[in-house]
């Protein structure tokens, strides 16, 4: 640990962090496969950023469809139309903003819950712990896909639901992984020196635990939207999502709905699929990645 | 991720070739068990298979059995069978759908009414040789009035009968309460007394334990199996004649994509229009070789209805529906910017006919179209002006205000599992959205529980109307509403107009076809003016079967009309299979080599495992 | 099996997994997690019952299908059902019955739950047991050779494909295998059926084949999803052995290369991929929903999804309760078997 000097200890910290992130950087780049997976993302987080401006919200509009329906693909829809006659490429560029988004929210609620229970239950032990960790297990072992299937049904179709159905299903993982970080991190003399110096519970917490867990969190962050973006589209596929909502899961069920399948319109139904695939794809290699920086001795990506 | 796994102690030095002995068995075991489950799966001795030769129909069905008890069925499919295998008194004529002879040869009313005696024919024999007779039917009727497990699923039928005795074999007497309109069209399956007393608990009797089932229909069902099959046999002896076909399956098949693409590869004969065929699957059918569509009118009106404030016969109110709606004016604006025009040419690309009054077209005696000065024609900017004028504006953003001042959105209640409920719906989110009105869809599997309890503003509705219209008219009646908020009524959205009761009363006591007719043409002209129900389309009956393995089959009406979930057995019992016949024989010797292969997957699979095994043992012995 | 499925894959043993392996300190190990796992079925059925309780809809008007009913009507199929009783007399009725096996009668089938459960578990263990025995071979045989060369070409590609199909949604491939291989397109003739599990109307061995004939695309599906999980964790614990001192010290003595690897480091590997093929093989039984939907398979995932739409609430909790006891009792397996096969754990 750096000792306090004449520099205020927070310039210090933040020092310390820009370099620790410099470092991290620097082997990040040496995993191509994590490279290949942030360029992905980059290109689809500005595929979905960019498409008001390239599709434009139009795209949805069933009122406003330019094509006739179920059109094989052409030079004026490169991906054919959908039911309503809407062009497919554009709704595939529109869904990702859905499909991301809902990924992204779901994956940060679950990685909060986990993280903020992990934290806890590391931090006070006892009988709290002891509680909080046997919920903990518990959750583990329910049949996350069940669980989330009830719970849409419960609650009103909308993204809301889906996002929480996710995220109430998803987070004991990563409690578990924080919680077994924060035995480490509390372990170590400088938080006793915090305490002996009169820090409270929410300031170790915060201030030293929780930094350093930050990059696990970070980690599972990743590999959590990934299998997000997946069960977006599995509770969307089984009619569970909002069908006013433009999604890829959304999109898959309405050509199944729209007999895609048998009609072997395969234009409908493979290019959203695909979309999933490389997205999930790209979140787990940069998972995997973070966290072979991380923790080399795991040698996922020797 | 599976990276996290290993937080293990100290790494120990020896090896451990245990472990993979362990993994190998545990596989191997794993293997046994599931290649043992693939035979006993049931015990029960099955039906000597379809003999070579023989004629097998197979019907594709997206709908599970929920009993082959016809005490406890309701499903369509379940109906369907009970059809097949049991003669019920009457039936349907394939052409008009006049009452014609069943089980029963004639039947005659006292003056009064009350008293109904069927003459029951001496030709119809159960499936185990014993005749059927007035005894059977009697004995049927009675258990429904006498036990409520039996009354399940037709006990409406006999709530108003008195006493039902068979005074000999060929006789049967119905003593009624009060006079009953559909004594000619008792959809009660008759069963055999001598087979169905020794059940003991009617409403967990489910009839699927031992096969054959004793019947007496055109089919006798032989074999089933829970969401897979139901097999049934031709009856030979049947008295209208037997069958074409030898056996006749009902297949199942979680959705009606997957059924299409059976039909294409000619695993089933027919795919049931239940629901219709999308327009997708209807065109890739058309171009398909040996495949015909059955694009046919059909008997169900597609509406959007409007909550006209839930209320009980006794004037209790309840529900939630949106104040606005109560208002004639609104209900006209919204329906005049539903352009019915694009829900047919984009949602159903044709296969429906746009909607004018309530009954389809197809029962060309009661069609009702509206007339010029009525007609609620598609114009969004005459709705806007409508809406204006009757107080409901728009605020600066847009958005229509209702009387509260609150912005209006409505909730539209709408079937999850219907493609053309959440298509349409998009459109109106669209339309209404030009007028200022928000549209919230609300999707549901199970919409009966908001729908009986009022709990939303519009939804989407449609019902099968039959030859006689009376049933479709009654539940709009003030007399079908719950007697309480805690009954549950007959009707379909609580709509209750005195003028429109007086025109029921008024049909309901003609006599005259012609003049019975124009009544009610005045009735839809009522609904149409009023705006509860608004007709969108009249779907098509789509369905599609193989040419190469039915030769014909009877529609109903036998002009141009459905062939799945006839109001008769006609269809099934009339198809004629096409000479190359069978459709079985190829896909079973696909079926062998493919099966084969699959087994030598498996012990790949198993074989790597032993390897793995064999390898560590020989490590052991170096 | 589904991403959710995936989401909480890991497989964590719970806690340093016991002190010693033999003796009374196993036994009283094995104790605390029988205990353990009875708590959590427990609990399972307590969240069901609840749980299920939320979705909206009285399931008695649902039963009468919305055909004209009188109060008294519904009141009578309300004290059938036991439905008119206070919740927690429901409650205490439920579990009472659950103890002796009895889950209650099926409200749309008229059945008892078990009954309806026992007629589709023998078709979902079919299916799920075919493809778990692939996938658990397919995954370490695969997992084993890309840790022995790993880095090469031959690695990147396996682990590439399998980190691939890990990401593909199992229900959207299983849709194209129908149009490829079930339909047909183009020069490829539609050879497998498009679903359920048998034509109907076969005997004896040709029965066998032709369920193998319905069995092979589903199978292959659930294989193509799930074997990656197995093949990176039994790589990367290969790998990390790879690492141990004691392998340098085998090589120092002179053996071979390839003996050190299967001799010493390939069991030891093995360790968690065996605690992952027994989670696996409890979270597939609640995960194949998507691909029995897909293939029209008459198995459980198929009753769960219309018991829900109804709700049926006796068979929703039914089943929820048995794809549950189905996790847990596998975990319990696991941790039951880990520190027999682990000796050092605790040394």
């Amino acid at each position: 640990m750096t000792t306090e000097t004449a520099a205020s200890p927070r310039a210090l910290a933040w020092q310390r962090r820009r370099h620790s992130a410099a470092r991290f950087w620097k082997q990040y780049r040496t995993h191509r496969a994590g490279l290949f997976g942030l360029a992905t993302l980059a290109l689809f987080a500005l595929l979905a950023l960019t498409a008001p401006l390239t599709v434009g919200s139009d795209v949805q509009s069933v009122t406003r469809a330019p094509g006739q329906p179920l059109e094989s693909p052409s030079g004026e829809f490169p991906l054919g139309t959908d039911r309503f006659g809407r062009s497919l490429l554009g709704l595939l560029i529109w869904g990702a903003r859905v499909s991301l988004l809902v990924g992204l929210l779901a994956a940060v609620l679950s990685v909060a819950i986990g993280a903020f229970i992990g934290i806890t239950a590391g931090h006070f032990r006892g009988r709290y712990a002891t509680v909080i960790m046997r919920i903990t297990d518990w959750f583990l072992v329910m049949p996350t896909l069940v669980l989330a299937i009830a719970l849409a049904t419960v609650m009103s179709r909308s993204l809301g639901t889906i996002v929480l159905a996710i995220g109430v299903t998803t987070w004991p993982t990563t409690a578990r992984l924080v919680r077994a970080q924060t035995l480490a991190v509390e372990s170590r003399p400088y938080i006793e020196r915090a305490k002996a110096l009169g820090g409270g519970h929410g300031h170790i917490m915060s201030r030293h635990v929780l930094p350093n867990v930050m990059p696990l969190v970070l980690a599972q962050t990743t590999l959590i939207i990934s299998s997000a973006i997946l069960a977006e589209a599995t509770l969307a596929f089984l009619g569970l999502g909002d069908p006013t909502v433009v999604s890829w899961g959304g999109l898959l069920q309405d050509a199944r709905e729209a007999g895609a399948v048998s009609a072997g319109d395969w234009w409908y139904l493979v290019p959203p699929g695909i979309a999933i695939a490389v997205v999930a794809l790209a979140f787990t290699l940069c998972g995997r990645a973070v966290e072979s920086v991380l923790n080399p001795r795991l040698g996922v990506a020797r | 991720m599976s990276t996290h796994v290993h937080g293990r102690g100290p790494k120990g030095p020896r090896s451990r070739p245990r472990t993979v002995r362990l993994v190998a068995t545990a596989g191997a075991a794993a293997l046994v068990f599931s290649a043992g489950l693939a035979t006993p799966l049931d015990p029960a001795p099955r039906q000597a298979a379809a003999a070579d030769g023989d004629k097998v129909l197979t019907v594709a069905v997206a709908q599970s059995v929920d009993s082959l008890s016809p005490f406890l069925a309701s499903r369509l499919l379940s109906t369907s069978i009970h059809r097949l295998t049991y003669e019920y008194l009457t039936n349907y004529d394939p052409k008009d759908a006049h009452a014609v002879p069943g089980l029963a040869t004639k039947w005659e009313s006292s003056p009064d009414k009350l008293t109904w005696t069927y003459t029951i024919r001496s030709n119809s024999k159960w499936s185990d040789g014993q005749r059927a007779t007035a005894e059977d039917a009697a004995w049927t009727f009675t258990k429904m009035m006498t036990d409520e497990g039996a009354a399940t699923a037709n006990g409406s039928f006999v709530a108003n009968f008195e006493k039902v005795t068979a005074p000999s074999p060929t006789q049967l007497v119905i003593k009624l309460k009060k006079p009953q309109a559909t004594m000619t069209a008792l959809d009660v399956p008759i069963v055999p007394k001598h087979v169905w007393e020794k059940v003991g608990d009617f409403s967990e009797f489910n009839n699927d334990k031992k096969f054959p089932i004793v019947g007496n229909g055109p089919f006798v069902l032989t074999d089933y199996k829970a969401d897979s099959y139901v097999r049934l046999k031709a009856n030979k002896g049947f008295w209208r004649g037997a069958p074409k076909f030898d056996e006749l399956v009902f297949r199942y098949y979680k959705d009606q994509d997957a059924a299409v693409a059976a039909l294409r590869k000619g695993e089933v004969s027919f795919v049931a229009g239940q629901p219709a065929l999308t327009p997708a699957q209807a065109a890739s059918l058309k171009n398909a070789d040996d495949i015909k569509v059955n694009d046919a009118p059909g008997r169900r009106f597609y509406a959007i209805a409007t909550n006209p404030g839930a209320k009980a016969r006794n004037g209790q109110k309840f529900g939630d529906g949106h104040p606005s709606l109560l208002d004639q004016r609104v209900r006209h604006a919204l329906f005049m910017a539903v352009d019915r025009k694009t829900i047919i040419d984009k949602v159903f690309q044709g296969h429906a006919v746009e909607g004018q009054g309530y009954i389809p077209p197809r029962f060309s005696q009661y069609f009702f179209k509206p007339s010029a000065s009525q007609e609620l024609a598609y114009d969004p900017e005459q709705a806007a002006a409508l809406l204006d004028r009757a107080g409901y504006r728009k605020n600066s953003a847009g958005e229509r205000l209702g009387k509260d001042g609150r912005p209006i959105t409505y909730r539209v209640l709408c079937h999850a599992t219907d493609p053309n409920d959440k298509a349409v719906g998009q459109y109106l989110k669209e339309w209404w959205g030009k007028l200022g009105i928000g549209v919230r869809l609300d999707c549901l599997d199970n919409v009966s529980d908001p729908w009986l309890a009022g709990t939303y503003d519009l939804a989407f509705d449609g019902w099968s109307v039959n030859p006689d219209p009376d049933f479709v008219l009654s539940i709009h009646t003030c007399a079908a509403l719950p007697a309480t908020p805690k009954d549950t009524g007959a009707t379909d959205n609580f709509i209750c107009d005195k003028r429109y009761d007086d025109l029921y009363a008024r049909q309901l006591a003609e006599y005259d076809p012609a003049k019975r007719a124009a009544i009610v043409q005045q009735m839809e002209s009522r609904l149409y003016d009023l705006g509860y129900m608004n007709v969108m389309a009249y779907p098509n009956a789509v369905e599609a079967y193989r040419t190469d393995q039915i030769k014909s089959i009877r529609t109903m009406p036998s002009g141009a009309g459905n062939i799945y979930g006839q109001d008769g057995y006609w269809s099934w019992w009339s198809a004629v299979p096409a000479d190359s016949g069978g459709s079985s024989d190829d896909s079973s010797s696909t079926g062998v080599v493919i099966g084969g292969a699959v087994g030598a997957a498996v012990l790949v699979g198993a074989g790597l495992f032993f390897a793995m095994r064999r390898r560590a043992t020989a490590d052991d012995r170096e | 099996m589904s991403s959710l499925q995936k989401a909480a894959a890991p497989p964590v043993l719970t806690e340093p997994a016991a002190r010693r392996t033999s003796g009374p300190a196993y036994l009283r190990y094995g104790a605390g997690k029988v205990g353990g796992a009875a708590v959590s079925l427990l609990a399972v059925l307590v969240t069901g019952f609840f749980l299920f309780r939320l979705i909206p809809g009285d399931p008695v008007k649902t039963m009468t299908g919305g055909r004209p009913v009188s109060a008294e009507q519904l009141a009578a199929y309300r004290r059938e059902f036991g439905l008119d009783l206070p919740v927690w007399q429901q409650f205490t009725d439920y579990c009472g019955k659950a103890l002796t096996g009895d889950l209650g009668t099926s409200y749309q089938f008229r059945a008892p739950v078990l009954d309806k459960i026992t007629e589709a578990l023998p078709n979902t263990l079919l299916l799920t047991g075919t493809a778990f025995v692939l996938y658990t071979a397919l995954g370490i045989f695969l997992g084993t050779r890309a840790a022995w060369r790993h880095g090469g070409l031959g690695d990147k590609l396996n682990t590439g494909l399998a980190l691939t199909l890990y990401s593909v949604p199992s229900f959207w491939l299983g849709l194209l295998l129908i149009i490829v291989f079930s339909v047909g397109i183009g020069p490829i003739p539609g050879l497998f059926p498009t679903g359920g599990m048998e034509s109907g109307g076969e005997e004896g061995f040709a029965y066998v084949l032709d369920v193998a004939h319905h069995l092979i695309l589903p199978v292959i599906t659930l294989v193509a999803v799930e074997y990656g999980q197995t093949l990176l964790v039994t790589r990367s614990a290969l790998l990390d052995e790879m690492g141990g001192d004691y392998l340098t010290t085998a090589r120092a003595k002179g053996l071979r290369d390839d003996l050190v690897r299967r001799r010493h480091a390939v069991p030891n590997a093995l360790l968690p991929t065996v605690t992952l093929v027994f989670v696996n093989l409890g979270r597939t039984v609640a995960g194949v929903i998507l691909v029995e939907t897909v293939f029209s398979w008459p198995g459980l995932g198929g009753l769960f999804y219309q018991a829900l739409s109804v709700p049926d609430l006796p068979l929703v909790q039914g089943l929820f309760f048995f794809f549950a006891a189905a996790v847990i009792v596998m975990n319990t397996v696991a941790d039951l078997v880990y520190p027999l096969l682990d000796p050092r754990v605790g040394r």
